[in-house]
């Protein structure tokens, strides 16, 4: 059931099977939509390193990632999953580290090396003890199996963990904000557009086959989401720098999507099935929706970093007026991933909202506090990225520019780089209008997680007609308003654009650009106000004497798991290493030898 | 269907009659605590026309998006309204879910006042858009547990239900965990309505700045839209409070239309009297007034899980 293509790759000793069903299919759409898109985007924004770098190796591996994407999405053999898993975590090193010539780009790229190698032993663990307890290695073989609690249990832990580095779950998601930056712009709209997805693909096919899975994993699972996304979207509106930015809300969004398949497990562990559709349903239209409007932000951003050659929030300004298209496409970025209405973030987070308002009337106690929790943390992430959204859009866009670039010297990227854009664009606009056919797509992959046939669709469907409506209504509204306000001012005599008022105070000069409300100090009021959780630091001189002279200030976020927990796990390890650093082997020969001496071990052990 | 474009017409025209007169209601109450007579109660009326026969000035540095803002704000406010059940009737677009789609209505239009606010690039709105972003945040939770509440409450999450206007909710039943709720939502309409003691609405000084700061560059039609929209959702955040605290139905439809209409009247004195005889917060003190109509709304949630 469910299952669209199968076909097998004949190998030596068995086969490799690859099998599209409902599930692949929601994110091959991703993965192909954005890998063609970032190809697109990459034509263009690589130009500028045409003839200083080469860039072949770059186009190789690029090549090799959006081919074993589609290889992880389809894959339906342990080892075949594994081994493209492996490859992308490669490919994905080899992108990031393009601009190797840069400390941080090296820094942040063996940083996702030892993360994602990390989180790779642990799926080697999971799908061994998945194999061991199924008897075989074929994803249809395992979904076969009855695991018991506590297998199933292990399971679900080591995924969570596994998957989760590789998701970005907060504390694995370290590796993230300092690769986004790192890596070109269209390399990291691929990374947080879809490669960041396939944990939570990972999470959704062991969800599929391990068919019962005890009910604490849901609430695990919704409270992860809850977490990722409070913290995700909180780090963010403390960052100085666009991209890093952008890769907090990466983690913010995926927080969202767990908290939407926690809910799901949950229905499914309490035999609900219209909350297991719903979230897990609405956690696959996220998973879209995201990759939609995050490329879309990504895109934007390389744009306008490529242009500016800073991504620093509080030197920029004023960018809507030298590159306007792509300024309108990433408002619709930003009003998307606010889940704001007639965009598609909307549509996704109402569906997850609609299973969780569902699920506080119908589940056992401990449930439904566990969904209010998860309605409250939604609705907090929503007003939180309204904040970080606005101050990103005020502060790069609108305004003056405050110190970077000259102004006259910027001016629209090319058409290569607008057009992905417009697609990605466009696309929110549609899912977030007529959402119908996607949400039915999404919602039957989302029972098919829980292998159950969709029902009760129209229950939602239904409202979200009436959502479209209300969007019509809206825009209608709106455009009589321009009208009635075109007749008004038609009768008077057209006024000369002036400088901003600014109170009278400049004396009718306009704003000084440097006296601009900064991306800083917009956040502030978060920021001393979640201080407690944030690390937030604030360095400004006292004033001493009556005529105080030059000062600085520096604010900053320090993220937590960073800095108290895996850094001094590292520093650790590394004095570990060296304590044992005595009897370091010194010879390539020695290597071999203990390679030999292990398989000749197995090799005993096999035949005893 | 000609009786459903009757009824959000009639509706529509309803709610562009009572916003201003709601406005109007407590610029006479703090007028008569001042000691003074105070201006007409049409006095909002004169005032929106005299601003939209003006015209608009445009500063330089603006793009579309600060254009774009008054039309988003009013029309938001307009769509929303047909959420809101005025009275006796159901909304004329109630289903399930909508408060979710109030929630992000509402987001919508702050979304385009903060942005159109930075477009300026004057510190001042700059500034008025970092507080009103942040008590926004803690707004929306405290809305958030409200709603939540109430749709435990009331089996149910249309807001219609939820307030009780399809049937009245059972103040004896839950009567301790409504009490809360009402005294949270109705926290949650001065701020979110920029009322005293969060923000001065009469002032956009530094020490209040908030909603009247974002709106200083705005004028003659565009300042209009944006200031009926303000009195729109006043209204609408009024008219979801009223049915919850007056629980109970005649079954003759203009008693009950009356009945309304004298609630929504004294919660604009209410309003006027918060506004006379409080001060305005200190800016560090707000987010705690918000906090405690998110604990209130909280408290409600576990009265509300007790009693069922």
């Amino acid at each position: 059931m469910g299952t669209l293509f199968q076909s097998a790759w004949q190998v030596p000793f068995g086969a490799f099977t690859f099998r599209i069903d409902l599930l692949s299919a929601v994110f091959l759409v991703a993965i192909t939509l954005l890998v063609v898109c970032a190809g697109i985007y990459g034509a263009g924004y690589m130009r500028a390193y045409a003839g200083k770098k080469p860039l072949g190796p770059h186009i190789f591996f690029y090549i090799v990632l959006a081919l074993v994407l589609v290889v992880i999405a389809t894959a339906s053999n342990v080892v075949l999953f594994l081994g493209a898993w492996e490859i992308m975590s490669i490919a994905t090193y080899l992108l990031i580290v393009f601009n190797d010539e840069d400390p941080a780009a090296r820094k942040a790229g063996f940083l996702y090396l030892v993360m994602a190698h990390g989180g790779t032993f642990c799926l080697f663990l999971m799908f061994l003890l998945m194999a061991h307890t199924a008897g075989s290695m074929d994803f249809d073989m395992i979904a076969r199996a009855q695991f018991p609690p506590v297998i199933a249990g292990t399971v679900f832990l080591l995924a969570m963990v596994g998957f989760g580095v590789k998701a970005g779950f907060i504390p694995g998601h370290i590796w993230l904000p300092h690769a986004h930056p790192a890596a070109p712009s269209h390399v990291s709209a691929l990374l947080s557009g879809v490669a960041i997805k396939t944990g939570i693909y990972g999470i959704c096919r062991v969800i599929w086959m391990t068919g019962g899975l005890p009910e604490w994993c849901g609430y695990v699972l919704v409270l992860t989401g809850v977490v990722s996304g409070v913290m995700g979207v909180l780090y963010a509106l403390g960052q100085h720098e666009l991209k890093k930015l952008l890769a907090y809300h990466s983690i913010e969004n995926i927080g969202i999507i767990a908290l939407g398949l926690g809910s799901g497990l949950l229905g499914r562990s309490y035999h609900d099935p219209l909350l297991t559709m719903l979230g897990f349903g609405g956690a696959l239209l996220h998973v879209v929706n995201h990759s939609i409007f995050k490329g879309l932000l990504f895109f934007g951003a390389g744009a306008v970093i490529q242009k500016a050659h800073t991504g620093a929030l509080d030197r920029l300004g004023g960018m809507a007026k030298n590159m306007p298209v792509t300024a309108a496409l990433f408002l619709v970025g930003a009003v998307s991933i606010c889940g704001l209405p007639l965009f598609n973030g909307f549509v996704s987070e109402f569906i997850i909202f609609f299973g969780l308002f569902h699920g506080l009337g119908h589940l056992p106690l401990p449930g439904a506090v566990v969904c209010g929790l998860a309605i409250l943390a939604l609705a907090l992430m929503g007003a939180l990225a309204l904040a970080c959204f606005t101050k990103v859009y005020g502060t790069v866009f609108l305004g003056e520019p405050r110190s970077l670039p000259a102004p006259e010297r910027v001016h629209e990227v090319s058409v290569w780089m607008i057009v992905p854009m417009m697609v990605l664009a466009g696309l929110c606009l549609v899912i977030g209008v007529l959402p119908q056919p996607w949400v039915r797509l999404t919602l039957a992959a989302g029972a098919y997680i829980a292998r159950a046939l969709p029902s009760g669709v129209e229950n939602v469907l239904a409202p979200l007609a009436m959502v479209t409506g209300m969007a019509a209504i809206f825009l209608v509204l709106a455009f009589v308003l321009a009208a009635l306000r075109r007749l008004a001012l038609s009768g008077l005599r057209p006024m000369a654009l002036v400088p901003t008022w600014n109170c009278g105070f400049s004396g009718g000069t306009g704003v000084a650009p440097r006296f601009q409300y900064t991306a800083s100090s917009f956040a502030r009021p978060v920021m001393e106000f979640a201080k407690g959780v944030l690390l937030f630091r604030r360095q400004a001189p006292s004033i001493a004497a009556d005529f105080p002279g030059k000062a600085d200030l520096h604010s900053s976020v320090h993220d937590a798991s960073e800095s108290m927990l895996f850094y001094p796990l590292f520093r650790r390890l590394t004095s570990l290493s060296r304590r044992i650093d005595i009897n370091r082997i010194r010879y390539t020969q020695t290597y071999l030898m203990y390679i030999f001496v292990f398989l000749l071990v197995l090799l005993v052990w096999k035949l005893k | 269907m000609l009786m459903m474009v009757f009824d959000v017409c009639s509706h529509g025209l309803l709610v562009l009659v009572l916003a201003p007169l709601f406005v109007g209601v407590i610029a006479r109450v703090k007028a008569r605590f001042a000691g003074r007579t105070g201006p007409s109660l049409l006095q909002p009326f004169f005032d929106l026309r005299r601003l939209f026969f003006k015209n608009s000035v445009y500063s330089r540095t603006t793009t579309w998006v600060f254009r774009a803002a008054p039309l988003v704000v009013f029309a938001a406010m307009l769509a929303l309204s047909l959420l809101v059940p005025l009275g006796i009737s159901r909304a004329p677009a109630a289903f399930t879910g909508d408060i979710l789609w109030l929630a992000a209505m509402l987001g919508l239009a702050r979304f385009f006042m903060i942005t159109a606010a930075l477009d300026t690039g004057f510190s001042m709105e700059g500034m008025g858009a970092s507080r009103e972003a942040f008590f926004a945040c803690l707004g929306e939770l405290a809305l958030f547990m409200n709603f939540i509440t109430l749709a435990l409450l009331a089996h149910g999450f249309s807001l219609s239900g939820m307030i009780g206007v399809d049937a009245p909710l059972s103040w004896e039943h839950a009567g301790p965990a409504l009490l809360l709720v009402a005294a949270s939502l109705f926290i949650v309409l001065l701020a979110e309505n920029c009322r005293i003691p969060v923000d001065d609405p009469d002032t956009h000084l530094e020490l209040t700045m908030i909603h009247e700061v974002m709106i200083l560059e705005h004028s003659g039609i565009d300042l209009a839209y944006m200031l009926y929209g303000a009195a729109v959702k006043l209204l609408l955040f009024a008219a979801i409070l009223v049915p919850l605290v007056i629980p109970f139905r005649t079954g003759y439809p203009p008693v009950d239309m009356g009945i309304f209409l004298g609630g929504v009247t004294g919660m604009a004195v209410l309003v006027g009297v918060v506004e006379s005889v409080m001060a305005r917060l200190r800016l560090n003190r707000v987010r705690n007034f918000l906090l405690i109509a998110f604990v209130l709304a909280f408290f409600a949630f576990i009265v509300g899980l007790w009693r069922m």
